[in-house]
């Protein structure tokens, strides 16, 4: 483990150091900014909206980093080749893909509750209004979708053979998850049986980024988040990303490095 | 230089039988493959310095990434440290300098040290004694704290050479180990690998700088296109009677008196004839008979390149003019 926690280390170092952040810091900027505007031109419940946009916000500057993450760590451990005085290290390549997978949700971590942060402030000192427990919940909720999507980026990553290919396959893989919804009403729909088949297969392996949107209903009087729906989401995060970690450790495992 | 024996019987640190590599390349349709490894049979052993020499394009890089297991065999196998390279323990003895290596540009030297340092299981100030221990010994501790993306090439060949060497191996494998250092750097490292193996690190040095081979090596493989030609002792290189081209100094005003010389190979008027080393003595006779004043004579190769090319085939080379050492 003590490995493990070095490549994350080293991981986190990296992102942290490089550009990412003020790109991080510039999206911050622009999407309190349009959130503020948007929740002055919303007439009424200006909190809500700023709350409701800000959560928005937070899921798409965790995305933007770990895409941009991806893309400029791709380019030095694949392209430069900088992997090969990882993987010639007394480390196995299961312990590497974990590390670098901890690394970037750090970065993550840091990135979003970072946007919380701020918004709260906003919400709390500039508004004067409270921010309801359920605001909370969802960002560990965007959190657990963040774990997810960077498992299946750094997967991406030791599979794809391009930097475009990893943030391509990445991007989809979100936006196709997103949808994840309609396929489950197509499959309700009366439709032959083989595109079925084929719908049934998509909504197995594309993880089901709607079962993380909390934020659409941060205002239903009905929702009351349990320890049974808690376990449910928990279990969903971590056993999906679990399987795509050993998909990315046995496809590492075996690629060659030329 | 003290040179340690050749002793066969010494335990191998790298064993490799029948090892073969294809690399297939090109579309279903128009697949092209390449025999970048043929059946190689190689022995490095424990103590020595093993130099591995080839062209560019020979193999040897794809002979070191098999050794290190970032490329799997197509057939053979290879034992290290008399294990299997995927075995932690046997990785844990191993030091390995790429061929230009890259680093994350964001970390400063010191912290790649540390970094790679507590990969091979050093914590604390352990970890800490052994990064400065490396530092001094690569000549960066001044640089130590400065960001990768300012070094230059040579720093981050040292720097390079410090992690290979920051788990203390048993056995260092380095790919171009001279890449990018300047005269001094390029000696610096020649003094590093030569207490290493005062020290009993067993040295496997893929290069294509044969006076580097010279001074270090103790027996030598010449891979050409895949086939590992012949595995030879350096004493036995250097012993040998294969020709080596030499360059005789005449005055430029006798230049006259090199025209119609029986055994010239080129002859340049400002004074100066290349002749093989087999018909170096007539060569000079015939001059003093001629009354040409000879001002020197110097080889135009070492031993081991004419060696090198011989064992090759390249007899062209052998005749060619040699750019870099033409007076």
């Amino acid at each position: 483990m003590k490995r493990v926690l070095a490549v994350t280390a080293f991981t986190f170092r990296e992102l942290i150091r490089s550009r990412l952040l003020f790109v991080w810091l510039i999206s911050v900027i622009v999407l309190c900014g349009l959130d503020f505007l948007l929740s002055i031109l919303s007439f009424g419940s200006t909190l809500q909206i700023f709350m409701d946009l800000g959560l928005a916000g937070m899921e798409i500057s965790g995305l933007l980093v770990l895409l941009l993450g991806l893309a400029v760590t791709y380019t030095t451990e694949m392209d430069q080749k900088a992997i090969f005085l990882h993987l010639a290290k007394p480390l196995t390549r299961g312990e590497y893909l974990l590390g670098r997978i901890l690394g970037f949700f750090l970065v993550n971590c840091l990135v979003v509750l970072g946007m919380g942060l701020v918004i709260v402030g906003l919400v709390v000192f500039l508004g004067g209004g409270t921010v309801p427990v359920l605001f909370y919940e969802c960002v560990v909720f965007i959190l657990l979708e963040m774990f997810v999507l960077t498992t299946l980026g750094l997967t991406y990553q030791m599979i794809a053979t391009s930097m475009v290919g990893v943030v391509l396959y990445t991007f989809f893989t979100v936006f196709l998850g997103q949808c994840i919804g309609e396929v489950q009403w197509l499959l309700n729909q009366q439709l032959s049986h083989w595109v079925k088949v084929l719908l049934r297969v998509v909504y197995y392996i594309l993880p089901n980024l709607e079962a993380f949107n909390l934020k659409d209903r941060l205002y239903d009087p009905n929702l009351v988040l349990g320890w049974a729906q808690w376990q449910d989401i928990l279990l969903y995060a971590f056993s999906y990303s679990f399987v795509v970690f050993l998909i990315g450790w046995i496809n590492l495992e075996k690629r060659e490095f030329r | 230089m003290e040179r340690t024996a050749v002793v066969t019987d010494s335990p191998c640190a790298i064993q490799i039988r029948g090892l073969s590599k294809t690399y297939k390349t090109g579309f279903w349709f128009t697949p092209k493959v390449t025999h970048a490894l043929k059946t190689v049979q190689l022995d490095v052993y424990e103590n020595q310095a093993f130099g591995l020499m080839g062209l560019n394009g020979a193999g040897k890089t794809t002979l070191i990434k098999l050794v290190l297991g970032l490329l799997r065999p197509t057939a053979g196998s290879v034992a290290v440290l008399g294990g299997n390279i995927s075995q932690r323990g046997v990785r844990q003895r191993i030091g390995y300098l790429p061929e230009l290596p890259y680093f994350s540009k964001q970390h400063t030297g010191r912290e790649l040290l540390g970094y790679f340092g507590s990969l091979h299981g050093l914590a604390g100030s352990a970890l800490q004694h052994r990064v400065d221990e490396i530092l001094d010994l690569v000549r960066m501790r001044s640089a130590a704290g400065l960001k990768v993306s300012g070094y230059s090439k040579g720093m981050l060949q040292r720097i390079g050479i410090g992690q290979a060497l920051i788990g203390k191996p048993r056995l260092l494998i380095c790919d171009e180990p001279m890449s990018g250092l300047d005269p001094v750097g390029y000696k610096e490292m020649r003094d590093i690998f030569i207490d290493l193996k005062k020290a009993g690190t067993t040295l496997f040095l893929n290069t294509h700088i044969l006076d580097e081979v010279e001074r270090v090596c103790d027996r030598v493989g010449i891979l050409h296109e895949g086939v590992l030609k012949e595995v030879v002792p350096i004493s036995k290189i250097l012993e040998s009677s294969v020709p080596v081209d030499y360059w005789i100094d005449v005055d430029g005003a006798e230049a006259a008196k090199l025209s119609g010389m029986p055994f010239q190979e080129t002859v340049r008027n400002n004074g100066g004839v290349q002749v093989s080393g087999l018909v170096l003595a007539e060569t000079l006779a015939l001059l003093t008979a001629r009354k040409a004043q000879v001002k020197g004579v110097r080889p135009l190769s070492s031993q081991v390149e004419a060696y090198f090319l011989k064992a090759i085939g390249a007899q062209a080379h052998l005749n060619r003019p040699i750019g870099g050492r033409r007076p």
